[in-house]
């Protein structure tokens, strides 16, 4: 490549990447600056007196921490939930005989597309029956026990893995349970990882269920935290944007370091399903 | 492997636990619903189409669909060549890639309400920061933006593009990197520019990826719930109310669940178009490659 070409792609680079970090940037800029220093004009465009006090108030006065933990614990219980779920059915579809087979996988896959706002008004009527309503549960039993597109992709997994690891364990006298959770769990770690990633993701940033499910300040997630923060504070910048980082640094964090992880379960969740 | 008859569907119970109570029931039961006057309070009665006529009567639930096709319409054009163009970029293969691919990604992992808020700051009429810039440029009165009937369900678009460009571009990277390395290097030698071997290798050889990516997008265009709801509420009046919002409002603020299980047959009904296109058009329009 010649030099030219070179800084031209390089000036490109730069500039679609300032557009996708200036928000970012700024999130965590005005978090750091007192409310009066949010409105001076002309604005600010580093903190002059950086202060943690934003976060120290979010966090002691308006539960930030709670809302953290319970994010926390919903994400990572559904995210394991659709783990156990999506590989021991994958497996079953993959390596296993029964009437009906096509039919079942076919209806998993035909719903793969249906959007959340369809099926979300009978699933409210269901969980007020239940008396789930203001529980953990309508956020954690769905995710738990849907994963089209994870059935999928463990099926596709467990599909190509060699017969003669399968049969090894056959002559040892394993029960398919065993087999499923001594061999293909161990070797499909990969996938796994990338689909927990995923589902995690998915569910962290879960709004409209946490939305119409949660009445109690105590149970809610971080979204939720965050939006009835701007209903109650909408001028109150520093607040918001605080709080908008505290709901993105986690995951952040995870994404940083399984980059790799996440490009593979969107590659093969996205390409494929 | 020997088992007993019934173990597969022990395997696949809890799977299809999900897929019976979360998802084919609701989905039936919402047809069924979409008959009836279903209210939060009170019995419910069957009113046959009623709740369909109603809205095919209503200006308002027109103009609704009107604003849902807009949101895609500025949505999935931007998908489908902005995401192209980041990967194009990002598999020339130069040092750096890994940092940039990165820093297009992270709005994608960021929830959409924090996107939401940090864009409505951004957006602001008074305090933000692309007025200030607009001012600082000479423009004496910029626009509201998003409490302007004009632009806001265009910025709420804009945004949500925004936030979902890093997600596509990593499908396309995906697509690019099984364009055999061979064929640019031949292509080379041969004096091609860098034009011409995207127009003659890399666009042909992509089209399967631009065909997936564009169905991918539409669907996801109407899952625009969440950046409506965290942006503008619907508003002003219902000048960014898309179908998504407008089935929540029905069902969550009205408390109209017929009604709004009748709306969300619309949505079902437009997705599912989509998916049947998928199906029929995918081996006809596209150019497979092995």
């Amino acid at each position: 490549m010649s030099k030219s070409k070179k800084i031209i792609l390089y000036t490109l680079l730069v500039l679609i990447a300032i557009v996708n970090v200036f928000p970012f940037y700024w999130m965590l800029s005005i978090s750091l600056q007192p409310l009066k220093a949010v409105y001076a004009y002309p604005p600010q465009f580093y903190p002059k007196h950086p202060t943690l006090d934003n976060y120290r108030q979010i966090f002691v006065k308006y539960n930030f921490f709670r809302f953290t933990i319970n994010s926390l614990f919903i994400a990572t219980i559904a995210a394991l939930g659709q783990l156990f779920t999506c590989s021991i059915a994958g497996f079953a579809f993959a390596r296993m005989k029964f009437r009906g087979k096509e039919l079942l996988f076919g209806l998993i896959l035909a719903t793969i597309m249906v959007p959340l706002e369809v099926v979300i008004i009978p699933e409210f009527l269901l969980m007020g029956k239940l008396g789930w309503i203001n529980t953990y549960l309508p956020m954690i039993v769905p995710s738990f026990l849907i994963g089209t597109t994870g059935v999928f992709l463990m099926r596709s997994f467990y599909e190509n893995v060699p017969k003669e690891l399968e049969e090894a364990a056959v002559v040892d006298g394993a029960s398919p349970f065993m087999i499923y959770w001594r061999i293909f769990i161990p070797v499909s770690r990969a996938s796994l990882s990338a689909l927990f990633i995923i589902s995690f993701l998915i569910n962290w940033n879960a709004f409209l269920r946490p939305l119409i499910y949660l009445n109690s300040k105590k149970l809610y997630t971080l979204t939720l935290g965050l939006i009835s923060f701007v209903g109650e504070f909408s001028a109150l910048w520093n607040f918001l944007l605080a709080g908008a980082v505290v709901s993105v640094v986690p995951i952040f964090t995870v994404y940083l370091l399984m980059q790799r992880q996440f490009i593979e379960g969107i590659t093969s969740t996205g390409v494929k399903g | 492997m020997r088992y007993k008859w019934y173990l597969p569907y022990l395997f696949i119970l809890l799977a299809m636990v999900g897929l019976f109570v979360f998802r084919l029931g609701p989905l039936f039961f919402a047809g069924g619903m979409s008959f009836t006057d279903w209210s939060m309070f009170g019995s419910p009665g069957w009113v046959g189409l009623e709740n369909y006529i109603e809205f095919v009567k209503d200006p308002t639930f027109w103009k609704i669909v009107w604003h849902t096709i807009s949101f895609s319409l500025i949505f999935v054009p931007i998908i489908l060549f902005g995401s192209l163009i980041l990967a194009v970029l990002l598999n020339q293969g130069i040092p750096g890639t890994t940092t940039f691919r990165a820093m297009y990604f992270a709005p994608v992992v960021t929830s959409t309400v924090a996107v939401g808020i940090v864009w409505r700051w951004i957006f602001g009429a008074d305090v933000g920061m692309l007025n200030f810039l607009l001012r600082t440029l000479g423009i004496e009165s910029p626009p509201s933006w998003l409490s302007d009937r004009q632009f806001s369900l265009v910025v709420v678009a804009l945004v949500f593009a925004w936030k979902r460009l890093g997600y596509y571009m990593i499908i396309y990277l995906a697509g690019l990197q099984d364009i055999p390395r061979t064929m640019y290097e031949a292509a080379r030698i041969d004096g091609a520019g860098a034009l011409a071997i995207f127009r003659k290798i890399t666009l042909p050889l992509i089209t399967p990826t631009m065909f997936f990516v564009m169905i991918m997008a539409l669907v996801d265009s109407f899952k625009n719930f969440d950046i409506v709801y965290t942006m503008t509420r619907g508003g002003p009046g219902t000048a960014s109310t898309t179908l998504a919002y407008y089935i929540y409002q029905h069902a969550f603020e009205l408390f109209q669940m017929g009604q709004a299980a009748s709306l969300s047959m619309f949505l079902l009904v437009i997705v599912g178009g989509i998916s049947v296109l998928n199906f029929v058009y995918k081996s006809r329009w596209v150019n497979t490659q092995g």
